[in-house]
């Protein structure tokens, strides 16, 4: 199939300590399909953001296998992890973790700059003026992050994930930071974003917001509990 | 009192929980403010204490400048009669004392042990008012012309040589054949005036009479020796400069009247300098004292640094705590309080280190540089120490607690705990840590620059070529213990009887007669007899087998020949820098030069020049040090008491051994000296090696000092980064580019840093332009070269390291506690 986007099978992870060994995902299998919105939900300690950090590449799994676009990725180095998720993830977290010292552009413009072979200028101004447009924030593009408020960092966020154009984009509690109104607006932006294609996956431990995914994930004691289609998308 | 107690107690609590924190306080505080001590005292010792003898602000030392026809210095040396004639006239002084030092050997000590003497007037004891263990001083009965043979031992020699004996007052000695009676012992307290030489240790006084000058040159006034010292109590009211003005014609008008037969000082003169004892003593010293004390207050600032930056990670550490003392009431000089009586402990714990560790290097320079420093002997923890000890340990105690409570926000770190920990009171500003990052480059520079100076300087100076062998030849110097000196004729047939002896025993190789060239030389006055020039070269005598034994290559011309010091034939051999002196193309062989007798030399030879270290050209005129000094060399007789002896490698000889050897041929020879050259070499090269010792442990410490400061500052900025680092690589940053982030991030603080000391530099050459002007060459450039480089290093590494524990692991580990 080669629409597949994402493709998990058989993933654990065990975290070590001396003695101790935490069984923080168990025989995992996720399937992400092009123009899927999946959310991830279940209980404090479930096992969330450890799946969500695997799915991201931001850590290794213990074993299985995982494959992005046709490649599988389950055991790269550190800067290959890395290049992979320049090339083919977005990630927006809880707490935004937009650099303080650089604008809204630059920050936006920052993953096409550890690109394998850096765009021109221009390209980079355009590219980073379509994702703004993406999150209505075209006239902020001048300010600090510290000069937004959380809803408006969050979606200066959405758009750094989305500017090189990732196969997927990876949420990560993306209203666990925000007030209500926040939270909604964010929420719109991404449903707005998957009605126009892109792939999301998301975690969250708002029922309400789960329920916008068109697949809903229930993890619990680091297993896939529920793994299904909703019948009627948000 | 209680609260002060009580807090010193919690602080004491907190601390002995971090043990690695308040190890490395204290042994870098410990360490640096020991250093800070000793150089403080060293330079309060010899900059500001008076010397240890009454009346020492009119104590003075009178000396001869010889001063030319062109009005030029030729040297700074007294003749004997010269001396004489000063001390007599009791001019400008209301006491004064004539020294000269020599060697001799106890010949009555069953040991024979060379010793250091010095022959004085009675007075000089009396101006210094030396205190005594057992007896008496010298008195009226032991002044000039009197011949009294009796003798002083030093505290060291009584105990060392005479086992303290009680009854050493009964005891008599024999040197060079008289018996001297003991008549005082001096006490362990009693301070000798280093006026020879840095370091003297005087082992046995004797009267001046007695003093080791031959008959002729007591009468000459055309023999200088370096040796002959005057020291007295100038007069009330009479300055320094009166006293030159007095005294300058008194003994100049007796010296050309003295000369006035000797062709050769036509238009020469004399010139009395007179200067306090103090400066006599303190020499060139007063630069290494200051020097050191410049480059120990860069190590502590390096250090202060360092530790500041641990004080900012432990505040950062301890914010919850704070918080938690500010939620329930404690304002900002609550905190500061309790951050004192922390950083009162550690400094307070630190200033005892650093006494215990001042008190050492006491001891090591001491034992190590009482040949470099004056006065080295007087170093003790003294109110100056511990005044200063005071100082530091509040100065330090104040700046960092002042430091720490600085980065609290306070308002801020009231809102820590409503926000479940998250935000912060505290953060060093992106600026602090920057500014901290330059200075520690800019300090670090200068100060590895400066060691790189020197170190490159001493070794130049250790691995110059010398130009001759040292390797395993020693000379052997006879002590005649007789006031019954064997004539010339005499002495030949016993002295070729114990160069047999020496030749035949397995262990020696070859022998010379005369003594290394490392042994010294003399300086004779010389005359060019074609053109009647005048030159003051160094002087040896050399028997037909030197040049080979020291393989010192003869480049024209012939050797010496035995027949040559059998006839006492008038012949020389000169290097090459002295014929390049008499003239230009060097071509002197044959040349007449006249040695002030009836006959003049004839040049023979030409060697190949040598460099012995600290030998300084004669010709006031050269600049050349070491090679381009002018030496000549004539045969010198078969009755010399000194030999060279090569022996075999790996063989040695003992000093026993030597004087069993020469009691078989005659018993009133002994050995005087028996000294390896390669000894004496590495000994006149002490002063370079201490200074490369010493610049190298403190470049390398300085180097660790930066490193560790770099690295705290850095890993701090690279801690408080850690999120921000997470986020960059969770959008695809690799390793590469985060390093490069890094560095580039600090290159502007690296750049100010080498510009501070750029900076720092322009202000030292305008404060000590004299001590540094003498360093400036293009010779530099590869020294800045290499430091820079090597601060890269340090710096880059610096960046790295902290960086590494967040780079080298999943993207995860450095996000972790983000949300």
């Amino acid at each position: 199939m080669t629409d597949i986007k994402i493709e998990m099978k058989n993933i654990g992870k065990v975290f070590e300590t001396d003695d101790v060994e935490t069984h923080a995902l168990k025989n995992v299998d996720i399937v992400i399909r092009a123009g899927e919105y999946v959310s991830i939900a279940g209980p404090s300690g479930c096992g969330k953001s450890t799946l969500l950090s695997l799915l991201g590449l931001l850590d290794m799994p213990s074993s299985g296998s995982y494959i992005i676009e046709g490649h599988d990725v389950s055991s790269l180095s550190l800067d290959e992890a890395a290049r992979i998720r320049n090339e083919k993830i977005g990630f927006v977290f809880q707490s935004f973790n937009l650099i303080d010292e650089l604008s809204v552009f630059d920050n936006i413009a920052l993953p096409l700059q550890y690109k394998k072979e850096l765009p021109t200028d221009e390209f980079i101004k355009a590219r980073v003026e379509a994702c703004l447009k993406m999150v209505e924030m075209s006239h902020r593009a001048d300010h600090k992050p510290n000069q937004l408020s959380g809803g408006q960092q969050q979606r200066i966020a959405i758009a750094r994930a989305l500017v090189a154009d990732p196969a997927i984009l990876l949420v990560d509690e993306p209203t666990g930071n925000l007030d209500s109104k926040s939270g909604d607006t964010v929420m719109a932006v991404l449903a707005e974003l998957n009605k126009n294609g892109t792939t999301i996956c998301m975690v969250t431990h708002d029922a309400r917001y789960a329920n916008m995914a068109n697949i809903q994930l229930k993890l619990l004691d680091g297993q896939i509990v529920k793994d299904e289609p909703l019948k009627v998308a948000v | 009192m209680r609260t002060f107690i009580r807090q010193h107690k919690q602080a004491w609590a907190s601390l002995k929980k971090k043990p690695g924190f308040v190890l490395t306080v204290l042994m870098t505080m410990g360490i640096t403010l020991g250093a800070l001590l000793c150089a403080v005292t060293l330079n309060y010792l010899l900059l500001v204490e008076p010397l240890p003898y009454p009346e020492q602000e009119r104590l003075f030392v009178a000396e001869h400048k010889l001063i030319g026809a062109k009005n030029e210095t030729k040297a700074v040396a007294f003749t004997y009669p010269g001396l004489v004639h000063l001390y007599k006239s009791k001019e400008a002084f209301e006491q004064a004392a004539m020294l000269s030092y020599g060697g001799d050997v106890i010949i009555s000590h069953s040991s024979q042990p060379l010793i250091n003497a010095a022959y004085v007037t009675p007075e000089f004891h009396q101006i210094l008012a030396s205190p005594l263990a057992l007896g008496r001083l010298f008195e009226a009965s032991e002044a000039i012309d009197t011949y009294n043979p009796v003798a002083m031992l030093s505290y060291n020699t009584w105990q060392n040589e005479f086992d303290g004996s009680a009854d050493i007052l009964e005891q008599k000695i024999t040197l060079s054949g008289i018996s001297y009676r003991i008549i005082g012992v001096l006490s362990k307290d009693f301070i000798e005036p280093e006026l020879g030489e840095i370091g003297q240790k005087t082992n046995v006084w004797m009267p001046w009479d007695y003093n080791q000058a031959g008959e002729r040159q007591r009468e000459s006034f055309g023999n200088i020796s370096g040796n002959l010292k005057f020291v007295g109590l100038l007069k009330k009211g009479v300055s320094p400069s009166q006293a030159k003005q007095l005294l300058t014609p008194l003994v100049s008008n007796r010296w050309v009247e003295g000369v006035a037969d000797t062709d050769f000082f036509k238009g020469w003169s004399i010139e009395m300098r007179v200067r306090s004892v103090k400066e006599a003593i303190l020499g060139q010293s007063e630069s290494i004292a200051v020097m050191l004390l410049a480059g120990v207050i860069g190590l502590v600032l390096i250090a202060c640094a360092n530790i500041s930056n641990l004080f900012m990670a432990r505040t950062a550490e301890k914010q919850r705590q704070m918080a938690i003392q500010a939620a329930i009431g404690a304002t900002k000089t609550h905190l500061f309080k309790a951050m004192l009586a922390e950083t009162t402990l550690l400094m307070f714990m630190s200033i005892v280190l650093a006494l215990v560790i001042a008190q050492t290097g006491f001891y090591i320079m001491q034992q190590y540089l009482g040949a470099v420093l004056p006065r080295i002997n007087e170093l003790s923890l003294n109110p100056i120490t511990f005044g200063c000890a005071v100082l530091v340990t509040i100065a330090f105690a104040l700046f960092f607690a002042k430091l720490s409570i600085r980065m609290i926000n306070y308002r801020a770190l009231n809102t820590t705990l409503q926000s479940s920990g998250k935000g912060s009171g505290l953060q060093v500003s992106k600026k602090t840590r920057q500014v901290l990052i330059a200075s520690q480059v800019a300090l670090a520079t200068v100060l590895v620059f400066a060691n790189f100076s020197l170190l490159k300087d001493a070794m130049k100076t250790i691995n110059a070529p010398i130009g001759f062998a040292t390797e395993n030849i020693s000379t052997l110097v006879l002590n005649f213990s007789s006031t019954d000196f064997p004539t010339q004729e005499e002495s030949i047939p016993i002295m070729a009887e114990v160069m047999e002896k020496l030749e035949a025993l397995p262990q020696v190789e070859s022998i010379s007669q005369g003594r290394s060239p490392i042994d010294g030389f003399s300086i004779r006055a010389l005359t060019n007899v074609a053109d009647n020039e005048r030159y003051t070269p160094y002087l040896k005598g050399a028997d037909h087998r030197y040049f080979n034994m020291i393989e010192q290559p003869l480049i024209q011309g012939d050797n010496f020949t035995l027949v040559d010091r059998k006839d006492e034939n008038n012949v020389m051999i000169v290097n090459q820098a002295f014929a390049k002196q008499l003239k230009a193309d060097g071509d002197v062989l044959g040349l007449q030069i006249s040695m002030g007798g009836p006959d003049p030399f004839k040049i023979v030879g030409i060697v190949k020049d040598i460099a012995i270290p600290g030998d300084t050209p004669q010709d006031q005129n050269s600049d050349a040090v070491g090679t381009g000094v002018a030496r000549v060399y004539v045969p010198n007789g078969l009755g010399g008491q000194s030999f060279m002896l090569k022996l075999k490698p790996g063989q040695t000889v003992s000093r026993e051994q030597l004087g069993k050897l020469l009691a078989e041929v005659d018993s009133r020879y002994s050995v005087f000296s028996f000294n390896a050259s390669s000894d004496i070499l590495t000994q006149s090269l002490f002063s370079e090696i201490t200074t490369a010792v010493t610049t190298a442990i403190l470049a390398s410490l300085v180097f660790l000092l930066a490193g560790i400061g770099l690295y705290g500052i850095l890993s701090y900025g690279t801690q408080l980064r850690r999120f921000e680092l997470g986020a960059r690589m969770a959008i695809g940053a690799t390793r590469k580019h985060l390093v490069f982030m890094i560095i580039a991030d600090n290159t502007k603080a690296i750049l100010a840093g080498f510009i501070g000391s750029i900076v720092l530099f322009s202000l030292a050459y305008i404060g000590l332009s004299e001590y540094i002007q003498p360093f400036l060459s293009w010779q530099m450039v590869p020294m800045i070269v290499v430091t820079l480089v090597l601060i890269i290093l340090v710096t880059l590494f610096a960046c790295y390291w902290p960086l590494r524990q967040y780079i080298n692991q999943p993207a995860i580990f450095s996000l972790r506690g983000s949300d």
